[in-house]
């Protein structure tokens, strides 16, 4: 892996996130300077409340820090990183409720402007590299949980985003199931050579990926295998 | 106390929604409250005009034996009588005037002899016109008849008498003649075709001088009557005082059994005003349920719209131990809650509306009907909370899988009632029953003979209330098929908006094709709502303008008085008044058709149809226009109404030879006409027999072009202050009458009745729904689809893209329901006019479509569509996450 800031995928410098103001205020991300390399695998610990999900927000640009500066070098500016070359898996059902399994899939592609086939053939050939092409006439409401976010990595593996970022994608599902859905994350990962980074406070998912950085009351620390620059 | 908890967090985090659930209860309950005011007032009113109309309450006609001053001394000792004054009443073979060279002869008349103190206890029961308005007066029919004017002598001959002279001191009108006339204790049938045309009213001494040697020999001429004042303090509802005033005149007959009839004018005018007040109930009944019922299922939708927060929280409360009992108690607390406020805000609502309005504040002419009105409002609000809130609370609590019933999402089977085609049916039994409606002439409002009683046919409501109810769920089947089997056109139509994702929203669309259903069919519903109330208000203002025209002739009428004459260039002048947009002139003649003397009309075919609105329902056999034509065609072609038709067996094309009074010698001549078609009812005619024939054909034969009466038709509709011109400008040669205090003296009809303020309430509140239903629908429809919303601009939607979801929804709800609403609505029109046939006099031609008032609610539903469609994409502009961390 290149350390050439060309290869960059994004920068933090000293990011801090506060919400509200006066003696109500709450800082939920507090200096955080980090980077993300092309083929990084990083796991995102801390306990509830310590952070996790903003700095994962900020980084997905969905948030915007109050302090500090975030970059995209290799991936462009914020606006265009959604969709394209940057996806998030969610905790919570991201499937879009009234769209079935190949709609979901292809959503990302044709909000970016793919004409419709196009975006099918992708949609499939993507649930199909998942063993879920049987699937793929089904509605959400019609899926499991562990289907649900296994379509949910088919549409981050269809748009083919060189980040992607997973918040705490197996926090609903159980032990066996999780542990299913964090293989084909990183297999998503590994056939991409997608950067990954999965937030989780479950030592047997961070203990898959080979970099860890851990958040306690806002404050960030990179771990071992961490690229500090 | 876990109630009260309950309520006081619902109020502090869930006021929005709960407001708007009460607000929509409040409509129905003031919808209702309002409407119940009209009703109550309206009766009121009708029974206020029925007293008011009458001139003599009763005609007491002494029975022969018995006494006439003990009648009379008998009456105005009974109590309830405020005076009884008496009438004398005998028969002549005729009466005659020279003028000139020149006899003019009549046929049998009546004179009749009225007591010094008439004129002043029945103010309006004798108009004067010319000359004196005491001694010998006669009446203008007969005035114009004889060519004679106040001043003339009349020559009166009676059977077996030598014939009298006397002198004219004044020409009168009798506007209650056919009262006058009646013939006493017979029933409607038995009464005669028409009231007599020669009239003279003398002094009650005179008449006995005249009349009392008649009685020796032909005492079958002579008759007497006590003409009664009542005092008036009757029920407010017509039907109350019908049943009171009958029971006292039956009192009266049987405490002088044997020696008097009741001819009961106030009975009969109650009688027909409590048939219009049953009428003014079936209004209520046909535009006020359906707004109610909207109300009811706006209420219903927004209230279901939190059904998934209430299911949440159901389950929260579950896991903390609450049984289903408690769950369906916090449901019901909260639709009482809602209930109670709604109904409070809806009976505020209906006092101002009310007042505004109709003038009144109350909801009832008496504190019952104002307790029972208030109360039914009340129950209907609560009925609504209970049907909205706690019914799913208690399904909720009852069955958790009706959870997967309620999803709005999916592919499941289309519901039981498309399925069964009931829809279908619906319409179909609503059209069958309109048709049996139909066979009985749609009657309403049921009197039977000899009964006091009178009934509704609510059968016949049938017809609407299932067209209403299978229009309503055909659109939603419509709305529905379209989104399942149409996603490739629709996806072509809504390309505009979503652009490449054209494909992806049409099957977003047909996915959540229910929900896009329920809100099409709710805005088709209100829609047709506006469009049925105010079709059939227009097309009702409408007839009750033509009603008055018809009754008066235009907006203003001249009609010179007899023996005056009006000079030719009366035209001009008359052309030339502030406020005169058109003079018509109108040739009004008597002719003995046989030997009845009646009106005849002489009209220019071209012009007529226009100047006097003549409608297609004032003839048979053609329309206005093609009847004019014919008459245009053939100069001696006339019209004449279906009574002369039937008593001379006439066929189209035969010839009619009438008498018509030649202008230079003034002896009737014999004119010849050909029957060409049957009219009905004509501006200014009598309601029984009358011609219309050529203006030019008849002055030709007569000899003479004399008009008689003027049309005028005024330019802003103020005829009263241009009648008051005009009245001015022809001085006493002419009398004028001008169609708003016409319109006033119509009487208990339901045109008097203030539909004016019954239609501001109705337009106003369709107007109302139709912008919530249409706006607050698909802003709650949109708002339960925020989280997925979030989720899509998560994923890099743009709101343009995001956008393309909303608007290609909210237009096919819009323009869906705005298109089947128009249809089903003028469907819904077209039975409701026909079958309230009855509150209609003329009944129309067409009907009237208020395009503006139309417009208005087509751009209020566009523009509350349009605020929530903008709102709801308003909303993706916050953060993707902080949406998703807030839902």
């Amino acid at each position: 892996m290149s350390n050439s800031s060309t290869d960059l995928l994004v920068r933090c410098d000293r990011v801090a996130r506060t919400y509200g103001s006066g003696p109500s205020a709450v800082v939920a991300v507090h200096d955080a300077t980090c980077q993300v390399h092309p083929g990084d695998r990083i796991a995102l610990m801390g306990p509830s409340g310590s952070g996790k999900t903003t700095l994962l927000h900020l980084i997905a640009g969905l948030d915007d820090p109050t302090v500090g500066s975030i970059s995209w070098p290799a991936l462009g500016d914020r606006h265009s990183l959604r969709p394209g070359p940057l996806a998030i898996v969610f905790q919570s059902p991201s499937l879009l409720p009234p769209l079935d399994v190949v709609e979901n899939v292809a959503l990302p592609m044709l909000l970016l402007g793919t004409d419709r086939k196009t975006a099918t053939n992708a949609a499939h050939e993507a649930l199909a590299r998942l063993d879920l092409d049987d699937l793929s006439s089904k509605l959400p409401e019609e899926l499991s949980g562990g289907q649900a976010q296994r379509v949910a990595i088919a549409r981050v593996l269809a748009g083919r985003p060189r980040l992607i970022l997973a918040d705490e994608p197996t926090g609903q599902l159980d032990h066996a199931t999780g542990i299913r859905v964090i293989d084909v994350l990183i297999e998503a990962a590994d056939e991409l050579g997608a950067a990954l980074i999965i937030n989780t406070h479950d030592p047997l998912v961070a203990n898959r990926l080979p970099q860890r950085w851990d958040m306690a009351n806002g404050r960030l620390t990179i771990l071992g295998g961490a690229k500090i620059c | 106390m876990l109630t009260l908890t309950w309520l006081r967090g619902l109020l502090a985090r869930r006021a929005g929604r709960l407001s708007i659930t009460a607000i929509g209860v409040a409509l129905a309950v003031g919808l209702l409250a309002t409407l119940g005011s009209f009703l109550s007032a309206s009766k009121a009113q009708m029974t206020d005009r029925a007293l008011k109309s009458v001139s003599v309450d009763w005609q007491v006609e002494t029975q022969p034996g018995a006494d006439p001053q003990a009648v009379l001394t008998s009456l105005e000792s009974t109590p309830g009588i405020k005076a009884a004054v008496p009438v004398g009443y005998g028969d002549t073979k005729s009466f005659e005037t020279t003028t000139g060279a020149t006899v003019q002869t009549t046929g049998a008349g009546v004179i009749v002899g009225y007591a010094g103190d008439y004129r002043s206890v029945f103010p309006n029961q004798i108009r004067d016109l010319a000359g004196a308005t005491t001694g010998v007066l006669l009446f203008q029919q007969t005035a114009a008849n004889l060519h004679a004017a106040p001043g003339d002598q009349v020559t009166v001959t009676m059977a077996g008498l030598p014939p009298v002279t006397i002198k004219i001191d004044g020409v009168i009108d009798l506007p209650e003649i056919d009262a006058m006339f009646q013939k006493v204790g017979a029933p409607p049938q038995s009464q005669r075709s028409a009231p007599p045309d020669n009239v003279i009213l003398v002094p009650l001494d005179q008449w006995h001088r005249l009349f009392d040697p008649l009685a020796i020999n032909h005492p079958e001429l002579v008759s007497t009557q006590v003409h009664v004042d009542l005092v008036t303090s009757l029920p407010h509802d017509p039907a109350a005082a019908y049943s009171k005033i009958v029971g006292d005149a039956h009192n009266l007959e049987l405490k002088l059994t044997g020696q008097v009839l009741v001819g009961n004018n106030l009975g009969a005018k109650l009688a027909k005003a409590r048939s219009d007040s049953l009428y003014a109930q079936i209004l209520f009944l046909f535009l006020g349920t359906p707004g109610a019922v909207l109300a009811g299922m706006l209420t219903v939708t927004v209230a279901a719209s939190g059904a998934d927060r209430r299911r949440r929280e159901q389950a929260l409360l579950r896991t903390r131990g609450a049984n289903s009992r408690q769950l369906l108690s916090l449901g019901l607390s909260e639709a009482i809650a809602v209930g109670v406020a709604g109904s409070i805000l809806g009976l505020g609502l209906a006092l101002l509306v009310g007042r505004a309005a109709f003038g009144t504040a109350g909801f009832g002419a008496t504190n019952a009907a104002a307790v029972t009105w208030a109360a039914f409002a009340v129950g209907a609000g609560l009925t609504i909370a209970a049907f909205a809130i706690a019914v799913p609370a208690w399904r909720d609590a009852r069955d958790i899988s009706v959870v997967a019933a309620r999803q709005t999402i999916g592919r499941r089977r289309e519901p039981r009632w498309q399925r069964l085609w009931i829809d279908v049916i619906l319409i179909c039994a609503s059209l069958l029953v309109f048709w049996l409606t139909g066979r009985n002439g749609y009657k309403l409002v049921l009197a039977v003979e000899g009964v006091t009683t009178i009934s509704v046919n609510y059968w016949a409501f049938l017809a609407p209330a299932l067209m209403w109810l299978g229009v309503g769920m055909f659109t939603s089947r419509i709305a529905s098929f379209v989104l399942r089997r149409g996603r490739r056109p629709l996806a072509w139509l809504i390309k505009p908006m979503s652009a490449g994702l054209s494909d992806t929203v049409a099957a977003s669309m047909s996915r959540q094709r229910r929900l896009i259903a329920r809100g099409v069919t709710l805005v088709a519903l209100t829609a047709g709502f506006a469009v049925s109330t105010s079709v059939f208000n227009s097309t009702y203002q409408q007839q009750a303008e033509v009603d008055a025209v018809l009754s008066n002739g235009a907006d203003v009428t001249v009609i010179e008085s007899p023996g005056a004459s009006i000079p030719p260039n009366v035209i001009t002048e008359l052309s030339a008044i502030q406020g005169v947009r058109k003079v018509s002139p109108l040739m009004h003649r008597f002719a003995y058709v046989g030997n009845d003397l009646q009106d005849i009309y002489g009209v220019n075919p071209t012009t007529i149809v226009s100047d006097a609105k003549l409608q297609d329902s004032y003839f048979q056999g053609g329309s206005a226009t093609s009847l004019m034509t014919k008459l245009a065609h053939r100069p001696d072609a006339a019209l004449f109404s279906f009574e002369t038709v039937k008593d001379f067996q006439l066929a189209p094309g035969d010839t009619v030879t009438l008498r018509l009074q030649s202008g230079t010698t003034k002896q009737y001549v014999q004119v010849p006409f050909t029957y060409t078609g049957v009219v009905k009812k004509f501006p200014s005619a009598p309601s029984d027999s009358f011609v219309i024939g050529n203006a030019d054909y008849i002055a030709k034969m007569t000899g003479i072009d004399h008009v008689g009466t003027y049309l005028i038709a005024t330019a802003h509709g103020d005829s009263t202050a241009v009648a008051g011109r005009v009245q001015t400008a022809v001085g006493t040669n002419a009398l004028v009458n001008d169609v708003a205090s016409k319109r006033r003296k119509i009487g208990s009809s339901l045109t008097s009745v203030e539909m004016a303020g019954l239609t501001k309430v109705e337009l106003g509140f369709a107007l109302t729904l139709a912008a919530a239903a249409a706006g607050l629908v698909l802003w709650l429809g949109l708002n339960e689809r925020r989280r997925t919303f979030a989720t899509a601009a998560a994923l890099g939607a743009k709101r343009r893209q995001l956008g393309g979801f909303v608007w290609s929804e909210a237009i096919y709800v819009t323009v869906g329901g705005l298109v089947t609403g128009a249809a089903g609505g003028w469907v819904l029109t077209n039975i409701l006019v026909k079958i309230l046939t009855g509150v209609f006099d003329p009944p129309p031609t067409t009907l009237a479509v208020p395009w503006a008032y139309l417009a208005l609610v087509a751009a209020v539903t566009v523009a509350a569509v349009v605020i929530a469609a903008s709102s709801a994409i308003r909303s993706t502009r916050r953060p993707a996450v902080q949406l998703l961390r807030d839902i």
